[in-house]
């Protein structure tokens, strides 16, 4: 059997382990609780993955439980509906963001509908994991940010880890749930190692994580962009600046009281995300912290985001994703509002 | 040349022999732990019902574990060795380098 930097059981002492690893360990301990859990895409059998994601996991549990599909992901998702019905608990993958496009029908007609539809007889525990976001220099097609897209979606959850250990709890929750969820791994994050213990998970679906603690402004991010706010964080604080940074974690559904209570403390907000700036998950937060943290809020919400263009290639990339500089210019205008 | 940036995980199973073969024992393995190979270089040599075959290394990297122990008998589907290999990004992309990030902007902090 695949032998990772971290057992599944889980030691005691935190070790170094990077995302990637922290995914197939979930993905490890999920096959081997629950035999009606299969793991199926393009290329995560024989290949372990373009991602290696899912290496060791076909050898381990064979090719009925871990196997390749054809390069359809319109099928991958339908295959997925169908096993839920019958009693499976299906965890496909679709190896980019921008593949998903062609599944949209089966994700939204059918997975995220068919609990709804037959009153509850059919729940889809379906859990779509979606190599998602940019910052790798991919071709087009192979860096989107889709969860706007997606929470918009009644009956889908949609989460989105930023670290190793958030990545294995978040799995083991997604995947136990009794409903579809849209699981979003940074590939930007993939390679990045955290000594980091992976265990049961410790907050509750919906629950935000705050990753360190501020008093003058909120940044709000996940995914990716809850590091590069960890970094603007970190040269704020060399101009006494002191920013928290909020890990949304779920994106539907969100954590409106954690938001709201850090934003009380901090009474700015600064929400950073890579998708394009109209009708992004930003004007969601922006709209919440408005209703549920008005008196405390002493400049209006800023929003840094990708720009109103087709996610770009590789090398544009640099120019789209949001930077430090961006992120300190938008507290900067709360500050001074 | 030595590599230093990220590395990924590669598990080798033992492959299909061909004749039928269904199992092999490990006879001695020809790599250790923590040593780098390439690819096509000697990995282990097995003995089957037929015969003793020297099976290459399927990878450039280094090893990470040896799953079995000499003597043993492994399966076709079970993992003999693990690699670390140089992190591709996969098919595309590029792993993404962890730098400290420049800035411009300097912040004014607000008055209290």
């Amino acid at each position: 059997m695949t032998e990772l930097a971290v057992p599944a059981d889980q030691a005691a002492t935190a070790t170094e382990t990077s995302m990637q690893q922290a995914v197939n360990a979930a993905l490890r301990t999920l096959l081997a609780e629950d035999p009606a859990t299969l793991v199926f895409g393009e290329d995560v059998g024989r290949l372990g993955g373009v991602f290696r994601v899912t290496d060791g996991l076909q050898a381990e549990f064979g090719d009925r439980r871990v196997f390749d599909t054809p390069l359809a992901e319109s099928a991958i998702i339908g295959l997925a509906v169908g096993l839920a019905m019958n009693g499976w608990r299906p965890v496909p993958e679709l190896q980019f963001d921008g593949f998903a496009y062609p599944a949209v029908d089966q994700i939204v007609n059918q997975m995220a509908r068919m609990h709804y539809r037959t009153r509850g007889a059919a729940p889809m525990p379906i859990t779509l994991r979606l190599p998602s976001f940019g910052g790798i220099q991919a071709p087009e097609h192979h860096g989107e940010s889709l969860e706007a897209l997606f929470a918009h979606v009644p009956g889908l959850k949609v989460c989105a880890p930023s670290d190793p250990a958030d990545a294995y709890g978040l799995l083991l929750q997604s995947v136990r749930a009794d409903d579809p969820v849209i699981y979003m791994e940074p590939k930007a994050r993939y390679w990045n190692r955290r000594a980091v213990r992976l265990g049961e998970p410790d907050l509750p679906i919906g629950a935000s994580r705050t990753v360190r603690e501020g008093r003058h402004a909120t940044l709000v991010a996940w995914g990716a962009m809850v590091h590069r706010c960890e970094q603007a964080a970190e040269l704020a604080a060399e101009d006494g600046v002191e920013l928290e940074v909020l890990d949304l974690r779920w994106l539907k559904p969100i954590d409106t009281d954690g938001l709201a209570a850090s934003v009380a403390r901090t009474g700015r907000a600064v929400v950073v995300h890579e998708a394009p700036l109209t009708a992004g998950l930003g004007a969601e937060v922006s709209a919440l912290v408005t209703e549920h943290a008005f008196a405390s809020l002493r400049a209006p919400v800023q929003r840094v985001t990708g720009f109103d263009v087709p996610y770009p290639a590789g090398p544009l990339e640099p120019q789209y994703l949001p930077t430090v500089d961006r992120i300190l210019l938008a507290v900067q205008r709360t500050l001074e509002f | 040349m030595t590599h230093t940036g990220p590395t990924s995980e590669r598990t080798f199973a033992l492959p299909d022999l061909g004749e039928g073969l269904v199992e092999a024992t490990v006879l001695e393995w020809l790599v250790q732990p923590g040593e780098r190979v390439e690819r096509n270089q000697p990995l282990v040599e097995l003995e089957t019902a037929k015969s003793a075959v020297e099976i290459p290394s399927p990878h450039t990297g280094v090893v990470a574990r040896l799953h079995a122990e000499e003597g043993r008998v492994v399966a076709v589907g079970e993992p003999l060795a693990t690699f670390a290999v140089e992190a591709g990004a996969g098919i595309v992309g590029t792993v993404p380098t962890e730098e400290k990030p420049t800035r411009r902007v300097r912040l004014r902090p607000p008055a209290e």
